[in-house]
């Protein structure tokens, strides 16, 4: 019923009428248009307002282990190379050169002792001043001021306990800030008192679908048991393990959520009742996992955040996954294709067998060959193709509702909020919510005067 | 197909390949059938069968490939150990077989159609009864309406005499694309 009311009063009239990011997204009915799974002009604008705004997740540090090492990421579509500076320092430079726009940079990774243009041979130094001119004497004849013509760079480069982010906007809040309480819980679930190290290789692979579809589907816990059917049948997965019941979810601001299995009563119970050691082995058990079960991380996550297994995303595009053993970022490449960029860390202080094991286990889980995501891309293909469609399917909006008004968050007295509940879609929705948040503000200030708040009671 | 047995090669060279002529060709046209055959299987998906073709302790893998200088190539490929696309034991893929015939496998259902070439095939070493053997792939696949990917590369394979039949005993398989440009990798190379 209030589908049809919505489809009546946002029809496909009502749509091209729709002026405001905030038209699209239904968030009393948890519904969602599909014209921004699609629409070529709402995609460059997100370049711009999200991409362009975010702390964008660059690498980690250990990726980076000496003066002149790079790794290409991108911002948006603007590509960028991460690179640490003479002093160390890490900077991030737009990958064009400022006299003809080539890029300077074409090896995705490696070691450099500068970045000169192949066009003209314009040099910069590590952290993007000019250095090098052809003919700065003999052509330009005083009339190019090389200190004016660095590179451009990230307004601010940014850590998180390794992990390396930068932004385009001066006006955006320090990262601090802007990862909050479940930004930062996200980034602490890589692990606790743990000398994380990129495993050398980061998996990327192009999938025909938009980039949020890819996003909203790390805190889709209902679909592993259809998706992921022919995994747990033939064995490789334990079906309670990819349909679990018990749910917790945090929802933050900017975007920022955690959603998934809870460790419940009666696993808490049985894990009292065993001895250090054997608490140790079930942990050790799950490779990369052991962890967990320190005093540290329990201060870190704190007494919500230990309890969860559930999957953070650092908005916009950053999943942590995999129990604190993997990033997969979802890159756009255009409103319809995403590239999937999967970095895999190990502890440097781990037994060999535990670091096998969690590459291992890395290489068969996910990854375009792992048993379980080489179901999930022609779902999302098709998610966003059928959008594209303009008969009746792209006049009736998609479905977010699952658990809409029938849960509450509790807020735990070390500040900490959560809801506790069954498979739901609460994280998903609060992610297109706060997508057009920043669709709709005009700069960050604005943004920051008018977010979501964190949800309290009734959701 | 039955294969020589070792002891009628005759003398050896150093790469321990047959050094006459005949015996050369007779193996080079026994390796190739057995590519062919087994590319033949793949391609009509009789994998249960393409399974038996397998020795326990074969190593299938797929290393990632980075767009590298031309100064540090020796970075191109990840090594062993390091992450890879495929770094399959004999157990790994019994289970993609295996998930392939449970139904309700999404990446193969409907099938994806897929074609094998392979060529260039170079005897590179024979060492006792395992002969290492280049080859390069090109396997094509479409799915559903007009889905279509294609991946090219080279492959080095062992193959294991085993009494008079072949086994393979390696696969490793060098793509040339960096960023994977297919939404998944669900065929067997």
């Amino acid at each position: 019923m209030k589908n049809e009311k919505w489809r009546e009063e946002t029809g496909l009239r009502a749509v091209e009428k729709a002026r405001s990011p905030s038209d699209f997204i239904d968030v009393e009915h948890g519904l969602v248009d599909r014209k921004i799974f699609t629409d070529e002009a709402i995609y460059k604008d997100e370049l711009k307002r999200i991409f362009g705004r975010a702390w964008n997740f660059m690498c980690h540090e250990s990726q980076l282990p000496e003066v002149g090492s790079f790794f290409m990421n991108y911002i948006g579509e603007d590509q960028v190379i991460a690179v640490r500076d003479r002093e160390g320092v890490i900077q991030v430079l737009i990958n064009t050169c400022p006299h003809r726009g080539n890029t300077v940079c074409r090896a995705e990774q490696g070691k450099t002792r500068s970045f000169m243009c192949a066009y003209h041979g314009w040099n910069f130094d590590l952290n993007g001043d000019l250095i090098g001119v052809p003919g700065l004497d003999e052509f330009y004849r005083g009339g190019l001021k090389r200190e004016e013509w660095g590179i451009s760079k990230a307004a601010k480069v940014q850590s998180y306990k390794g992990f390396v982010f930068a932004t385009l906007d001066p006006q955006s809040p320090d990262l601090d800030d802007y990862l909050g309480w479940v930004g930062k819980l996200g980034l602490d679930l890589m692990g606790t008192d743990r000398e994380l190290v990129a495993v050398p290789g980061v998996q990327k692979n192009r999938i025909r679908c938009n980039w949020k579809l890819a996003v909203d589907n790390l805190f889709d816990w209902y679909h592993p048991k259809i998706s992921h059917a022919s995994a747990i049948r033939s064995g490789f997965f334990d079906e309670k393990l990819l349909y679990p019941a018990d749910q917790m979810v945090m929802l933050g601001e900017y975007g920022h959520a955690v959603s998934g299995p809870k460790i419940t009563m009666a696993e808490e119970e049985a894990l009292a009742a065993l001895s250090d050691s054997e608490r140790r082995a079930v942990f050790d058990s799950l490779p990369g996992q052991s962890w967990r079960f320190t005093e540290s991380a329990a201060e870190t996550l704190g007494p919500v955040g230990i309890k969860s297994r559930g999957h953070p995303n650092i908005f916009p595009n950053l999943w942590v996954s995999t129990g604190g053993t993997q990033l997969c970022l979802r890159v756009p490449r255009g409103p319809a294709v995403t590239e999937l960029w999967w970095f895999t860390f190990v502890d440097k202080n781990a037994p060999e067998e535990q670091k096998r094991k969690v590459v291992r286990m890395a290489t068969h889980f996910f990854g375009p060959a792992g048993l379980l995501e080489q179901d999930d891309g022609e779902n999302w293909n098709h998610s966003t193709r059928t959008c594209r469609e303009t008969m009746t399917s792209s006049r009736r909006p998609l479905n977010f509702a699952m658990g809409k008004g029938q849960d509450m968050v509790e807020v735990d007295p070390s500040g900490q909020s959560r809801v506790e509940t069954v498979i739901n879609e609460h994280a998903q929705l609060w992610l297109y919510r706060s997508w057009a948040d920043w669709m709709e503000a005009e700069d960050w200030p604005a943004l920051i005067a008018n977010h979501a708040a964190e949800p309290r009671g009734r959701i | 197909m039955r294969i020589a047995s070792e002891s009628n090669a005759g003398t050896r060279n150093p790469d321990g390949l047959p050094e006459s002529l005949d015996a050369k060709v007779r193996l080079q046209y026994e390796v190739e059938q057995f590519l062919y055959e087994e590319a033949a299987l793949l391609d009509e998906r009789r994998f249960a069968e393409w399974l038996d073709l397998l020795t326990d302790d074969i190593h299938y893998w797929m290393p990632i490939r980075r767009t590298t200088t031309a100064k540090d190539t020796e970075n191109e490929f990840t090594e062993i150990g390091q992450m890879a696309f495929f770094d399959d034991d004999k157990e790994l893929l019994t289970a993609r077989v295996r998930k392939m015939a449970v139904g309700y496998a999404w990446s193969e259902d409907p099938p994806s159609r897929t074609r094998h070439f392979v060529t260039n095939v170079r005897l590179i070493a024979m060492h006792g009864d395992d002969i290492t053997v280049e080859a390069n792939f090109h396997l094509y696949r479409t799915r559903l309406e007009s889905e279509e990917d294609g991946w090219r590369g080279r492959r080095q394979d062992v193959l294991r005499r085993v009494g008079s039949q072949f086994r393979l005993a390696k696969r490793h398989i060098y793509l040339e694309q960096t960023v994977l440009l297919s939404p998944n990798l669900s065929n067997i190379f």
